[in-house]
Protein backbone atom coordinates (compact mmCIF):
# COMPACT_ATOMS: atom_id res chain seq x y z
CA UNK A 1 0.00 0.00 0.00
CA UNK A 2 1.34 3.65 -1.06
CA UNK A 3 0.16 7.01 0.37
CA UNK A 4 1.63 9.71 -1.25
CA UNK A 5 2.09 13.16 0.40
CA UNK A 6 2.82 16.72 -1.37
CA UNK A 7 2.99 19.80 -0.73
CA UNK A 8 5.25 23.30 -0.65
CA UNK A 9 8.17 24.42 0.83
CA UNK A 10 7.27 24.60 4.46
CA UNK A 11 4.26 23.58 4.88
CA UNK A 12 4.29 20.44 7.03
CA UNK A 13 4.21 18.08 5.10
CA UNK A 14 6.76 16.08 6.75
CA UNK A 15 5.58 16.27 10.28
CA UNK A 16 2.43 15.47 9.02
CA UNK A 17 3.66 12.31 7.14
CA UNK A 18 5.41 11.10 10.30
CA UNK A 19 1.87 11.54 12.24
CA UNK A 20 0.02 9.42 9.39
CA UNK A 21 3.07 6.62 10.00
CA UNK A 22 2.61 6.64 14.23
CA UNK A 23 -0.98 5.71 13.62
CA UNK A 24 -0.06 2.78 12.04
CA UNK A 25 0.23 1.36 15.08
CA UNK A 26 2.82 -1.17 15.97
CA UNK A 27 5.41 -2.04 13.69
CA UNK A 28 9.11 -1.66 12.53
CA UNK A 29 9.36 1.86 11.38
CA UNK A 30 11.57 2.70 8.55
CA UNK A 31 12.74 6.10 7.31
CA UNK A 32 14.58 6.17 4.31
CA UNK A 33 16.70 9.27 4.58
CA UNK A 34 17.43 10.29 0.50
CA UNK A 35 19.20 14.16 0.77
CA UNK A 36 22.90 13.68 0.40
CA UNK A 37 24.43 16.22 3.03
CA UNK A 38 26.89 17.95 0.66
CA UNK A 39 27.04 21.19 2.84
CA UNK A 40 26.72 23.08 5.92
CA UNK A 41 22.58 24.09 5.14
CA UNK A 42 21.64 20.40 3.97
CA UNK A 43 23.23 19.20 7.21
CA UNK A 44 21.25 21.55 9.00
CA UNK A 45 18.36 20.27 7.77
CA UNK A 46 19.03 16.55 7.95
CA UNK A 47 19.49 17.56 11.74
CA UNK A 48 15.99 19.19 12.22
CA UNK A 49 14.42 15.95 10.58
CA UNK A 50 16.04 13.76 12.73
CA UNK A 51 15.09 15.84 15.65
CA UNK A 52 11.56 15.75 14.89
CA UNK A 53 11.60 12.04 14.09
CA UNK A 54 13.18 11.60 17.46
CA UNK A 55 12.12 9.28 19.92
CA UNK A 56 9.29 8.44 17.28
CA UNK A 57 11.02 4.69 16.60
CA UNK A 58 12.02 4.92 13.30
CA UNK A 59 15.14 3.18 12.35
CA UNK A 60 17.23 5.36 9.50
CA UNK A 61 18.29 3.62 6.34
CA UNK A 62 20.46 6.46 3.84
CA UNK A 63 19.58 5.69 0.35
CA UNK A 64 20.82 8.60 -2.42
CA UNK A 65 20.42 6.46 -5.29
CA UNK A 66 19.56 2.73 -6.42
CA UNK A 67 15.97 2.46 -4.55
CA UNK A 68 15.38 -0.46 -5.73
CA UNK A 69 18.34 -2.38 -4.23
CA UNK A 70 16.96 -1.36 -1.20
CA UNK A 71 16.30 -4.83 1.20
CA UNK A 72 13.88 -3.54 4.25
CA UNK A 73 12.06 -5.87 6.47
CA UNK A 74 8.82 -7.66 5.73
CA UNK A 75 5.90 -5.89 7.34
CA UNK A 76 7.38 -2.75 7.75
CA UNK A 77 5.45 0.60 7.95
CA UNK A 78 8.02 2.97 5.82
CA UNK A 79 8.52 6.76 4.96
CA UNK A 80 10.30 7.82 2.29
CA UNK A 81 11.27 11.34 2.37
CA UNK A 82 11.88 12.83 0.06
CA UNK A 83 11.34 12.13 -4.22
CA UNK A 84 12.63 15.24 -4.87
CA UNK A 85 16.02 14.94 -3.50
CA UNK A 86 15.73 11.18 -4.87
CA UNK A 87 15.21 12.35 -7.96
CA UNK A 88 17.49 15.16 -7.89
CA UNK A 89 20.25 12.65 -7.15
CA UNK A 90 19.59 10.36 -9.75
CA UNK A 91 19.84 13.22 -12.40
CA UNK A 92 22.58 14.92 -11.28
CA UNK A 93 24.80 12.44 -9.53
CA UNK A 94 27.81 10.21 -11.00
CA UNK A 95 26.19 6.83 -10.28
CA UNK A 96 22.56 8.38 -10.86
CA UNK A 97 20.40 6.47 -13.44
CA UNK A 98 20.27 9.72 -15.04
CA UNK A 99 18.02 9.64 -18.42
CA UNK A 100 16.76 6.22 -16.94
CA UNK A 101 15.18 8.41 -13.60
CA UNK A 102 12.03 7.74 -14.26
CA UNK A 103 12.14 4.40 -14.54
CA UNK A 104 14.56 3.26 -12.13
CA UNK A 105 12.64 5.21 -9.19
CA UNK A 106 8.86 3.71 -10.51
CA UNK A 107 10.36 0.15 -10.39
CA UNK A 108 12.23 0.86 -6.96
CA UNK A 109 9.24 2.38 -5.33
CA UNK A 110 7.23 -1.00 -6.93
CA UNK A 111 10.05 -3.43 -4.91
CA UNK A 112 9.62 -1.42 -1.89
CA UNK A 113 5.77 -1.78 -1.56
CA UNK A 114 5.42 -5.18 -2.29
CA UNK A 115 8.43 -5.75 0.56
CA UNK A 116 6.59 -3.58 3.09
CA UNK A 117 3.07 -3.13 4.66
CA UNK A 118 2.76 0.33 4.28
CA UNK A 119 4.97 2.62 1.85
CA UNK A 120 4.77 6.41 2.73
CA UNK A 121 6.28 9.11 -0.18
CA UNK A 122 6.42 12.39 0.65
CA UNK A 123 7.42 14.29 -2.25
CA UNK A 124 7.36 18.30 -3.15
CA UNK A 125 5.39 20.61 -5.13
CA UNK A 126 7.79 22.48 -7.43
CA UNK A 127 5.84 23.46 -10.37
CA UNK A 128 4.38 26.08 -10.06
CA UNK A 129 6.30 29.35 -9.47
CA UNK A 130 6.00 29.94 -13.20
CA UNK A 131 9.64 30.48 -14.24
CA UNK A 132 11.38 29.14 -17.31
CA UNK A 133 14.01 27.03 -15.90
CA UNK A 134 16.96 26.17 -18.25
CA UNK A 135 17.03 22.77 -20.02
CA UNK A 136 18.45 20.72 -17.15
CA UNK A 137 16.13 22.02 -14.20
CA UNK A 138 13.08 22.01 -16.60
CA UNK A 139 13.58 18.42 -17.24
CA UNK A 140 14.05 17.74 -13.50
CA UNK A 141 10.41 19.22 -12.90
CA UNK A 142 8.89 16.95 -16.25
CA UNK A 143 10.66 13.87 -14.39
CA UNK A 144 9.42 14.76 -11.08
CA UNK A 145 5.79 15.75 -11.94
CA UNK A 146 5.94 12.34 -13.92
CA UNK A 147 7.06 10.11 -11.21
CA UNK A 148 4.48 12.25 -8.93
CA UNK A 149 1.94 11.10 -10.87
CA UNK A 150 2.30 7.65 -11.48
CA UNK A 151 2.77 6.89 -7.62
CA UNK A 152 -0.38 8.73 -7.46
CA UNK A 153 -2.15 6.51 -9.51
CA UNK A 154 -0.54 3.50 -7.88
CA UNK A 155 -1.38 4.84 -4.52
CA UNK A 156 -4.02 4.11 -2.24
CA UNK A 157 -4.52 7.75 -0.45
CA UNK A 158 -2.69 11.20 -2.26
CA UNK A 159 -2.57 13.84 0.26
CA UNK A 160 -1.66 17.50 -0.46
CA UNK A 161 -0.59 19.29 3.33
CA UNK A 162 -1.18 23.24 2.72
CA UNK A 163 0.19 24.96 5.78
CA UNK A 164 -0.27 21.77 8.13
CA UNK A 165 -3.87 20.93 6.85
CA UNK A 166 -4.35 18.02 5.11
CA UNK A 167 -6.00 18.01 1.42
CA UNK A 168 -7.59 14.50 0.58
CA UNK A 169 -7.06 14.33 -3.10
CA UNK A 170 -7.30 9.96 -3.21
CA UNK A 171 -8.87 7.99 -0.38
CA UNK A 172 -8.46 4.48 -0.56
CA UNK A 173 -9.17 2.35 -3.90
CA UNK B 1 -7.19 34.77 13.77
CA UNK B 2 -8.08 33.95 10.52
CA UNK B 3 -5.59 33.14 7.23
CA UNK B 4 -6.21 34.16 3.66
CA UNK B 5 -4.10 32.28 1.43
CA UNK B 6 -3.53 31.11 -2.48
CA UNK B 7 -1.35 31.89 -5.29
CA UNK B 8 -0.53 35.86 -6.49
CA UNK B 9 -3.04 37.53 -8.72
CA UNK B 10 -6.31 35.35 -7.35
CA UNK B 11 -8.32 38.29 -5.61
CA UNK B 12 -7.25 36.92 -2.12
CA UNK B 13 -7.84 40.97 -1.17
CA UNK B 14 -11.04 41.31 -3.32
CA UNK B 15 -12.56 38.20 -1.45
CA UNK B 16 -11.42 39.41 2.18
CA UNK B 17 -12.87 42.23 1.40
CA UNK B 18 -16.33 41.38 0.63
CA UNK B 19 -16.47 39.03 3.34
CA UNK B 20 -15.31 41.52 6.02
CA UNK B 21 -16.22 44.80 4.65
CA UNK B 22 -15.92 47.00 8.33
CA UNK B 23 -11.98 45.88 8.29
CA UNK B 24 -9.31 48.15 7.46
CA UNK B 25 -6.64 46.56 5.13
CA UNK B 26 -2.72 47.47 5.92
CA UNK B 27 0.12 46.44 3.67
CA UNK B 28 2.52 44.00 4.80
CA UNK B 29 5.26 45.29 2.62
CA UNK B 30 4.85 48.94 4.71
CA UNK B 31 4.13 48.02 8.08
CA UNK B 32 6.19 48.11 10.83
CA UNK B 33 6.07 44.96 13.68
CA UNK B 34 4.65 47.54 16.31
CA UNK B 35 1.36 48.12 13.65
CA UNK B 36 1.42 44.32 13.76
CA UNK B 37 0.56 43.38 16.89
CA UNK B 38 -2.45 46.80 16.58
CA UNK B 39 -4.24 46.47 13.06
CA UNK B 40 -7.14 44.43 12.14
CA UNK B 41 -6.34 42.86 9.03
CA UNK B 42 -2.72 42.88 6.39
CA UNK B 43 -2.59 41.66 3.14
CA UNK B 44 1.26 40.71 1.39
CA UNK B 45 1.98 39.37 4.82
CA UNK B 46 5.05 37.13 2.84
CA UNK B 47 5.99 40.77 2.14
CA UNK B 48 5.88 41.96 5.81
CA UNK B 49 7.97 37.77 6.59
CA UNK B 50 10.41 39.02 3.67
CA UNK B 51 10.78 42.89 5.17
CA UNK B 52 11.51 41.71 8.19
CA UNK B 53 14.06 38.95 6.97
CA UNK B 54 16.00 41.18 5.38
CA UNK B 55 16.55 43.30 8.61
CA UNK B 56 17.94 40.66 9.92
CA UNK B 57 15.03 40.45 12.25
CA UNK B 58 14.18 36.90 13.66
CA UNK B 59 10.52 35.57 12.77
CA UNK B 60 11.04 32.36 14.52
CA UNK B 61 8.33 33.64 17.24
CA UNK B 62 6.39 36.01 15.11
CA UNK B 63 3.41 33.61 14.79
CA UNK B 64 3.76 33.08 18.68
CA UNK B 65 3.89 36.88 18.75
CA UNK B 66 1.01 37.53 16.46
CA UNK B 67 -1.22 34.88 18.41
CA UNK B 68 -0.56 36.92 21.82
CA UNK B 69 -0.57 39.72 20.86
CA UNK B 70 -3.47 40.33 17.76
CA UNK B 71 -5.55 37.01 18.31
CA UNK B 72 -8.47 38.19 16.34
CA UNK B 73 -6.21 39.73 13.08
CA UNK B 74 -6.75 38.25 9.69
CA UNK B 75 -3.99 37.80 7.52
CA UNK B 76 -3.55 37.42 3.83
CA UNK B 77 -0.36 35.32 2.13
CA UNK B 78 0.30 34.80 -1.16
CA UNK B 79 1.65 30.93 -1.15
CA UNK B 80 5.19 30.98 -2.02
CA UNK B 81 5.85 27.54 -1.56
CA UNK B 82 5.31 25.64 -4.72
CA UNK B 83 8.27 26.70 -7.03
CA UNK B 84 11.59 25.26 -7.66
CA UNK B 85 14.00 25.39 -4.73
CA UNK B 86 15.87 28.88 -5.00
CA UNK B 87 19.56 29.05 -5.91
CA UNK B 88 19.87 31.99 -3.91
CA UNK B 89 20.37 31.44 0.13
CA UNK B 90 18.17 33.99 1.19
CA UNK B 91 15.58 33.52 -1.49
CA UNK B 92 15.14 29.83 -0.29
CA UNK B 93 15.49 31.16 3.65
CA UNK B 94 12.56 33.50 2.88
CA UNK B 95 10.32 30.60 0.77
CA UNK B 96 10.67 27.97 3.65
CA UNK B 97 10.28 30.90 6.37
CA UNK B 98 6.74 31.97 5.14
CA UNK B 99 5.33 28.29 4.89
CA UNK B 100 6.94 27.72 8.66
CA UNK B 101 4.91 31.04 10.19
CA UNK B 102 2.04 30.09 7.90
CA UNK B 103 2.07 26.62 9.22
CA UNK B 104 2.23 27.52 12.86
CA UNK B 105 -0.53 30.20 12.50
CA UNK B 106 -2.73 27.71 10.87
CA UNK B 107 -2.28 25.55 13.28
CA UNK B 108 -4.09 28.29 15.97
CA UNK B 109 -6.48 29.76 13.57
CA UNK B 110 -10.21 29.27 13.79
CA UNK B 111 -10.14 29.33 9.82
CA UNK B 112 -8.41 28.90 6.92
CA UNK B 113 -9.06 29.91 3.26
CA UNK B 114 -7.31 29.65 0.11
CA UNK B 115 -8.43 31.65 -2.70
CA UNK B 116 -7.81 30.60 -6.81
CA UNK B 117 -9.33 32.82 -9.83
CA UNK B 118 -11.07 34.14 -6.93
CA UNK B 119 -13.12 31.84 -5.26
CA UNK B 120 -12.19 30.81 -1.73
CA UNK B 121 -12.82 27.26 -0.44
CA UNK B 122 -12.29 27.23 3.44
CA UNK B 123 -9.88 24.41 4.16
CA UNK B 124 -10.24 24.83 8.12
CA UNK B 125 -13.00 25.82 10.24
CA UNK B 126 -16.34 27.16 8.61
Amino acid sequence: MITLITGGSGSGKSAYAEEQVLLEGEARRIYIATMYPYDEESHRRIDRHRRMRAGKGFETVECYTNLKELQLPENSVVLLECMSNLVANEMFKEQGAHENTVQEVLQGVCMLEAQTRHLFIVTNEIFSDGVEYEEETKRYQEYLGRINAKIAELADRVTEVVYGIPIEYKKGK
Amino acid sequence: MELIIGGAFQGKLRYARELHPDVVWVDGKACTLDEMCKIPGIYNFHLFIKKQMMEGKNILNLADMLLEKNPNMILISDEVGYGVVPVDAFDRDYRESVGRVCTQLAAKCSKVTRVVCGIGTVMKGE
